[in-house]
C-alpha cells in the first residue's frame, strides 16, 4: 500500500471518528478486533471449561457418567455445591500419571530435536535457493499434506516392517542378513513424529533463515569467524524465533501424540495420550481422563507463556 | 374459524404428520463395522418403507461413550454381553416389548439362556451374534518350529517355553484388558471373573512371563499380519481370524491360516440388539429387531459375516462352509467350556487397566 | 554529475604533501595484484588487472555499476576466488587463504551489523575470534567506541541506531582487529549528502591516526577525490588509469576517464602540428585550431580528442588575443547556481560547449544574457588531447 494510500485512509478514519465515534467505528473496529477472541473464547475456552468442569466431579454409571457438581431442588429448596478434588489428588498421589507425563514429554523432546536437525538443513537450504528451486523445495515440503495422515503412517508401517521395503531392499543388496527390527520400537516412533512434524518446523525456520542477510555471515567470516562459529554465533541466535516456534509446533502435538505410538510404537511406550484413552474407555472415568487432560494443558502451556513474557521483555527493552 | 387458528391447526397437523413419519417411516442404527449382509438392510426398508440410517463402531468403547453422552439418537444398538451389563445399571436401555416379536421362538434358548447373566430374564435384549476369543495361527510356521502337535492349546500363548520359539516369527495379542485377563485367569486355574486381587494377580503373572515374546498388544493389526506373515499367532476374534484366512488364501502367497478353540476353554461373547431408552422411533426398532430374527435374514448374515447367529430356523439355510467350521459353530462339547465375561465394577476397572498398562509397558 | 571543481583540491594536495608518496618511491607494495582475471560463467567481471597499492595509502577503485570493484574488493577479502592470477598482501600469497584467516577487514555497504549484539557485542565480534577474553577486549572496545565517538551507546543494539552511527559501528568493528589492510565497500554511500561531508574527513583522520591501508570502493567521484591518495578508475573489468586525484582530473588519460570524473567538453579532430612540447588539433567542430603543450604518441592525421574542463574555459564578447584556443558562440543557456554561473554555448558547427565562471563579484553573474554572441578561449595548458 503507498504511503499517500495509507495517509488518505488514516485521514478519512480521523474525520469518521470525528463524526459518529460511537455509532461505526469503535464497533467495527471492535468486532474485528473480537473475532480471534471469539475464535478462541468458542473453540478453546468453553471446552477447556466444560473439560475442567468435568474433572472436579466423581464418575458415576449414569448419563452422563459423572456427578453433577451443581445440584438443586426447588420443591424443597436447596443447592449444594460439590466440588471434588480426588481426580487431582490421585493424579499426585499415583507415580504412574507422573511417569506417563515425563515419558511423553521425553518422547516429545527427543522427536522434536531430531525434527529440529531434520528441518534445519531443508529450511536452510529452501531460504538459500532461489526462484522455481524454491517454489520446489517448499511443494516438497507441504505436498505430504495433501495426502491423509494416516496414510502416510500406514505407509511409514509397510516400509519399517519386518519384510517391508527397507529389509527387503537392505537384504537384497547383502548389507544385512537378519531383517532389522523397526516396527514396534521407539525408533518407529521418532520416525513417524519427524516425519508427520517436519513441515511445521520447516516453514517457521524457512520464513527466519530468509530474512537473514547473507552478508551477516561474510561479516562474521571477515572477523575471523570459522564457517561453524558463524552458524553458531550468527545464523542460529537470528533463526532463533522460527527455531522457537517449529519447536513448540512440534513438541506440543507430540507430547499429546495417540495415533503415532499406537501404530508404529511397542505396547511399552507409555504416553500420556493413551493413559487418557484409557481413562476415558477402559476405566470409563470421564472426571479423571478430564484432570489428566487439564494437567497435561497445564504442563504445555505454562512454559509457552514463560516463554513469550521473556521474548516479550526482551522485544520491549 | 379465524385465519389465525386455521393457521395454528394446520402447523399443528403438520407437526403430528411429521412426528408420524418420524416415528413409523426412520430408523437409525449403529451396529459394528462389516457386521451384517448389505442387502438385509435393503430388503427390510423394501419390505417396510422405513428409511434406515446405519451408522459403524470399530469398538464398544466408541458405543458406550455416545450413549452415556446421553441423546445419540440411535434406535437400535448392538453393544457386547458385559458392556450392555454395565450399561443398564446407567439406564439407558429400555426394555424389548416381545409381544411384538413374532419370530423370538427362532432364538436357540440354550445360547438365551447363558446371556441372562449379563441381563436378568433378557428384558432388555435380544441376541444378534456369538463369537469365541481364540488362536489363529499361520500353520507352517508354527510347524516349523514347534513340530506336530494339536494347537488348540492356549500354550501358545501363555506357555513361555512355547512362546519362546514363536517369539521370532511374531505373536499378536488383542489390547483388551478384560478380555484377555478373563482369559488368563481362566489359563490359571482361577474364575475368569473373579475380582479377588489374588486372582487378578495370577492372571497377570501368566501374562508378565510371556510379555517379552509379544510383539504386540492391538485389537486389529493382527488380521492383516496374520494374513501377510507378520505374525505367526494371534489371539483375537474368531470372525476376524476367519477373515485373515480368506485374506490369506486370496493373496495366494502360500500363507495357511487356522483358528482354534483353545482346549483350555476361552470367552463367549455376545453381541446384543437394544434400545437406547431415548431411541427417537421404538416401533421400527422393534419392527427391525423382528425382521433380524427371521431366519433367512439371521442366516444370510451369519453367511456373511463368518459369525454364528443363535437362531435355530437360520440353521438349515446356512452355507455349508460356515455350519461344518467349528471355528463358527463349535461342537456341544466344546461349547460347554465356554464362559461369558462378567461386568465389572469401576473399582476393579481401573485396577484392571493399570495392572494391564504396567503388562504392557513392562513396569 | 555534481561539479568536482568545487571540492577543496588544495585540501588534497595538502595531505598528499604531508604524506611521503611511497608509490613514487621505491617501497616494496603492500598489495601486489598481478593479472588477476575473474570470470563469472562467461561474464569476465575483472579482465587481467595487476596494480600496486601501497602502505598507508587511501587507494579509491572508482567506477560505475557492474565495472568490477567490488569483484575485485571480495577478492582481496576473500569471498570470491580469482579465475587467474595471484594477490600477495605483505608479501604473503593469498591463494587458498579462507577469509577469516587474511589480516584484513572488511566494511560492508550494508554495514552488516549483527542485529541481536550489542553495539559493544558487535565491535568485540572479531576480537573474541582471536582467543582475546575479558579486560582486553573491554579495554580496546572502549577505545575504539571512542574513537568513532560512540562511547556512550555500547549497550544499544544496531536497529535503535541512526544512519550515520551505524556506519561507524561498522568502522570499529572492522577496525578493532587492527588489519593491516581495511577494505571499505562503498563507505559513505548509505548517508545523506551532509553527513556524508563530514563523514569523509573522519575517515581520513582515522586513516592518518592508525596508519591501516584503506581500499575504498565507491562509484561517487566527488568522494573518491576527497578521500583518496590514489584513484583507479575502473570500467568493464579494466582499471583504465591509475594516479592521484588531481591528475586524474586534470590529465585523464582516456575519454571514458575524462566523462566519468567530472564534465568536459571534447572536440574531435585531427593532428596537424606534433612536437615533443606542443601538439595542434584542426577540429572543424570547434571552429578553430586547438593546441596543447604537451606531445602525445600518435601518427600523423589521426582522429584524436581535445577535451577541455567547463571551468578552465574563459568567456569575452570581444575576440581575444591568441589564435588557437579561441571559439565562437552564442549563448544557448544560461544557470546561475549561486557560487558559479554555468552557461550553454552553441558553436557555429552545432556543437554545444559547457562552460562555468565563478561569480567573483555580484554583476559577473548578469555581464552576458541569452543569445549573445561570445568568444570561448583557454589556455593551452588546460586541455589535453586524447588518444583513445
Amino acid at each position: 500500500m503507498s504511503a499517500s494510500k495509507i495517509a488518505w485512509i488514516n485521514d478519512s478514519y480521523a474525520k469518521m471518528t470525528r463524526y459518529n465515534f460511537f455509532r461505526r467505528v469503535n464497533w467495527g473496529r471492535f468486532s474485528v478486533v473480537s473475532v480471534p477472541y471469539l475464535w478462541l473464547a468458542i473453540f478453546f475456552f468453553i471446552p477447556f471449561v466444560v473439560v475442567f468442569k468435568i474433572s472436579l466431579s466423581e464418575a458415576a454409571i449414569a448419563v452422563p457418567p459423572y456427578t453433577p457438581i451443581l445440584d438443586w431442588n426447588l420443591e424443597e429448596a436447596y443447592v449444594t455445591l460439590k466440588i471434588s478434588l480426588s481426580n487431582y489428588l490421585f493424579l499426585l498421589e499415583d507415580d504412574f500419571y507422573l511417569s506417563a507425563y515425563l515419558s511423553s514429554i521425553k518422547v516429545a523432546a527427543i522427536s522434536t530435536f531430531f525434527t529440529l536437525l531434520v528441518a534445519f538443513p531443508i529450511a536452510y537450504l529452501m531460504a538459500r535457493t532461489e526462484g522455481s528451486t524454491r517454489a520446489l523445495l517448499l511443494a516438497l515440503v507441504i505436498l505430504p499434506f495433501w495426502t491423509s495422515f494416516l496414510l502416510r503412517v500406514y505407509a511409514w508401517m509397510g516400509l519399517l516392517k519386518k519384510n517391508g521395503l527397507i529389509n527387503e531392499t537392505l537384504m537384497s543388496l547383502g548389507l544385512i542378513d537378519q531383517p532389522l527390527i523397526m516396527m514396534q520400537t521407539d525408533f518407529a516412533v521418532y520416525i513417524g513424529i519427524v516425519y508427520t512434524y517436519l513441515p511445521f518446523m520447516v516453514l517457521p525456520l524457512y520464513s527466519a533463515l530468509e530474512k537473514m542477510d547473507m552478508t551477516l555471515l561474510e561479516a562474521a567470516e571477515d572477523l575471523g569467524a570459522r564457517p561453524y562459529q558463524s552458524f553458531f554465533l550468527i545464523t542460529l541466535p537470528l533463526a532463533m524465533p522460527g527455531v522457537i516456534a517449529g519447536c513448540l509446533l512440534v513438541f506440543i502435538p507430540a507430547v499429546g501424540e495417540f495415533v503415532i505410538p499406537a501404530l508404529l510404537g511397542g505396547s511399552d511406550t507409555l504416553m500420556i495420550g493413551r493413559v487418557l484413552w484409557d481413562e476415558f474407555f477402559l476405566n470409563r472415568d470421564w472426571p479423571m481422563a478430564s484432570g489428566v487432560a487439564v494437567v497435561m494443558l497445564i504442563i504445555l502451556v505454562l512454559p509457552i507463556m514463560l516463554i513469550r513474557n521473556s521474548q516479550g521483555k526482551e522485544g520491549a527493552a | 374459524m379465524t385465519i389465525k387458528k386455521a393457521l395454528t391447526l394446520s402447523v399443528c397437523s403438520a407437526l403430528l404428520a411429521g412426528n408420524a413419519l418420524a416415528d413409523d417411516k426412520v430408523l437409525n442404527i449403529y451396529n459394528w463395522s462389516d457386521y451384517i449382509e448389505p442387502e438385509a438392510i435393503t430388503r427390510f426398508e423394501q419390505e417396510t418403507g422405513i428409511k434406515v440410517n446405519y451408522d459403524v463402531y470399530d469398538s464398544n468403547e466408541v458405543l458406550e461413550a455416545k450413549l452415556m453422552a446421553g441423546g445419540s439418537g440411535y434406535d437400535v444398538v448392538v453393544p457386547t454381553g458385559a458392556f450392555l451389563e454395565r450399561q443398564l445399571q446407567a439406564g439407558i436401555y429400555s426394555k424389548i416389548d416381545k409381544s411384538k416379536l413374532s419370530n423370538l421362538g427362532n432364538l436357540d434358548a440354550a445360547l438365551v439362556e447363558k446371556i441372562s447373566s449379563h441381563d436378568e430374564g433378557n428384558l432388555h435384549n435380544i441376541p444378534y451374534a456369538w463369537g469365541t476369543v481364540g488362536l489363529g495361527y499361520n500353520v507352517d510356521a508354527v510347524k516349523a518350529r514347534l513340530g506336530d502337535m494339536e494347537f488348540d492349546t492356549l500354550d501358545l500363548i501363555f506357555n513361555p517355553e512355547v512362546t519362546a520359539k514363536l517369539k521370532d516369527c511374531g505373536i499378536g495379542v488383542l489390547d483388551s484388558p478384560a478380555e484377555v485377563m478373563a482369559i488368563a485367569q481362566n489359563y490359571a486355574g482361577v474364575d475368569p471373573n473373579s475380582e479377588s486381587k489374588k486372582d487378578l494377580k495370577k492372571g497377570a503373572e501368566v501374562l508378565e512371563k510371556v510379555r517379552g515374546d509379544y510383539k504386540y498388544f492391538h485389537s486389529g493389526k493382527y488380521i492383516s499380519d496374520l494374513a501377510n506373515g507378520d505374525v505367526c499367532v494371534a489371539l483375537g476374534y474368531n470372525g476376524d481370524i476367519l477373515q485373515a484366512q480368506s485374506r490369506a488364501e486370496e493373496a495366494g502367497q502360500g500363507v495357511n491360516v487356522s483358528y482354534a478353540i483353545p482346549k483350555e476353554g476361552t470367552l463367549i461373547w455376545f453381541d446384543l440388539l437394544a434400545i437406547p431408552s431415548d431411541a427417537p422411533h421404538p416401533e421400527a426398532a422393534h419392527r427391525f429387531i423382528d425382521y433380524i430374527l427371521q431366519g433367512d435374514t439371521a442366516a444370510g448374515i451369519s453367511n456373511y459375516v463368518y459369525y454364528a447367529v443363535p437362531n435355530k430356523a437360520a440353521e438349515p439355510l446356512l452355507n455349508e462352509d460356515v455350519i461344518s467350521n467349528p471355528g463358527i459353530y463349535p461342537s456341544e462339547a466344546v461349547k460347554a467350556k465356554l464362559f461369558a465375561q462378567k461386568a465389572h465394577t469401576a473399582r476393579f476397572d481401573r485396577l484392571l487397566t493399570r495392572t494391564w498398562v504396567n503388562i504392557k509397558t513392562g513396569r | 554529475m555534481t561539479s568536482p571543481q568545487h571540492t577543496d583540491l588544495s585540501q588534497i594536495s595538502e595531505r598528499t604533501n604531508v604524506q611521503l608518496p611511497s608509490w613514487k618511491s621505491d617501497a616494496q607494495p603492500f598489495v601486489q595484484i598481478e593479472n588477476i582475471t575473474k570470470k563469472f560463467d562467461d561474464f569476465i567481471a575483472v579482465d587481467n588487472i595487476s596494480l600496486d597499492i601501497y602502505k598507508n595509502e587511501l587507494f579509491c577503485l572508482l567506477g560505475g555499476s557492474g565495472s568490477g570493484k567490488s569483484t575485485l574488493l571480495r577478492m582481496l577479502a576473500g569471498f570470491e576466488t580469482p579465475t587467474s592470477g595471484r594477490i600477495l598482501i605483505d608479501g604473503v600469497d593469498m591463494a587458498g587463504i579462507q577469509p577469516w584467516s587474511r589480516p584484513v577487514n572488511m566494511m560492508f555497504q550494508s554495514y552488516a551489523l549483527f542485529p541481536h549484539l550489542t553495539v559493544a557485542e558487535n565491535v568485540a565480534f572479531g576480537l573474541k575470534r582471536e582467543g582475546i577474553r575479558g579486560a582486553e577486549v573491554k579495554q580496546r572496545v572502549t577505545e575504539m567506541l571512542d574513537l568513532v565517538q560512540l562511547g556512550h551507546l555500547g549497550k544499544r543494539k544496531p536497529n535503535q541506531l541512526s544512519g550515520g552511527q551505524r556506519q561507524r559501528v561498522a568502522l570499529a568493528r572492522s577496525l578493532i582487529k587492527r588489519p593491516k589492510l581495511l577494505l571499505l565497500d562503498e563507505p559513505l554511500g548509505a548517508l545523506d549528502k551532509k553527513l556524508r561531508e563530514e563523514t569523509q574527513f573522519e575517515l581520513i583522520n582515522i586513516q592518518d591516526e592508525l596508519g591501516v591501508t584503506f581500499v575504498v570502493v565507491t562509484h561517487d567521484q566527488e568522494e573518491a577525490m576527497t578521500l583518496a591518495s590514489r584513484i583507479g578508475v575502473m570500467n568493464h573489468g579494466v582499471i583504465v588509469q591509475t594516479d592521484e586525484p588531481q591528475d586524474v582530473y586534470e590529465y585523464p588519460n582516456s575519454r571514458f576517464v575524462a566523462e566519468f570524473v567530472g564534465s568536459v567538453n571534447l572536440f574531435e579532430g585531427q593532428v596537424t602540428v606534433d612536437e615533443p612540447d606542443t601538439v595542434c588539433v584542426t577540429s572543424p567542430e570547434a571552429g578553430g585550431e586547438l593546441c596543447v603543450n604537451h606531445g602525445i604518441s600518435c601518427a600523423p592525421n589521426q582522429d584524436v580528442h581535445v577535451a577541455v574542463r567547463p571551468e578552465k574555459i574563459r568567456v569575452s564578447e570581444t575576440r581575444p588575443d591568441q589564435t588557437y584556443n579561441c571559439l565562437q558562440g552564442t549563448i544557448l543557456d544560461i544557470a546561475y547556481m549561486g557560487s558559479l554561473s554555468v552557461f550553454k554555448v552553441k558553436l557555429a558547427s552545432g556543437k554545444e560547449v559547457r562552460v562555468t565562471q565563478p561569480n567573483t563579484n555580484r554583476e559577473s553573474g548578469g555581464r552576458f544574457t541569452w543569445d549573445d554572441s561570445v568568444y570561448l578561449s583557454w589556455d593551452m595548458d588546460s586541455c589535453v588531447v586524447l588518444t583513445s
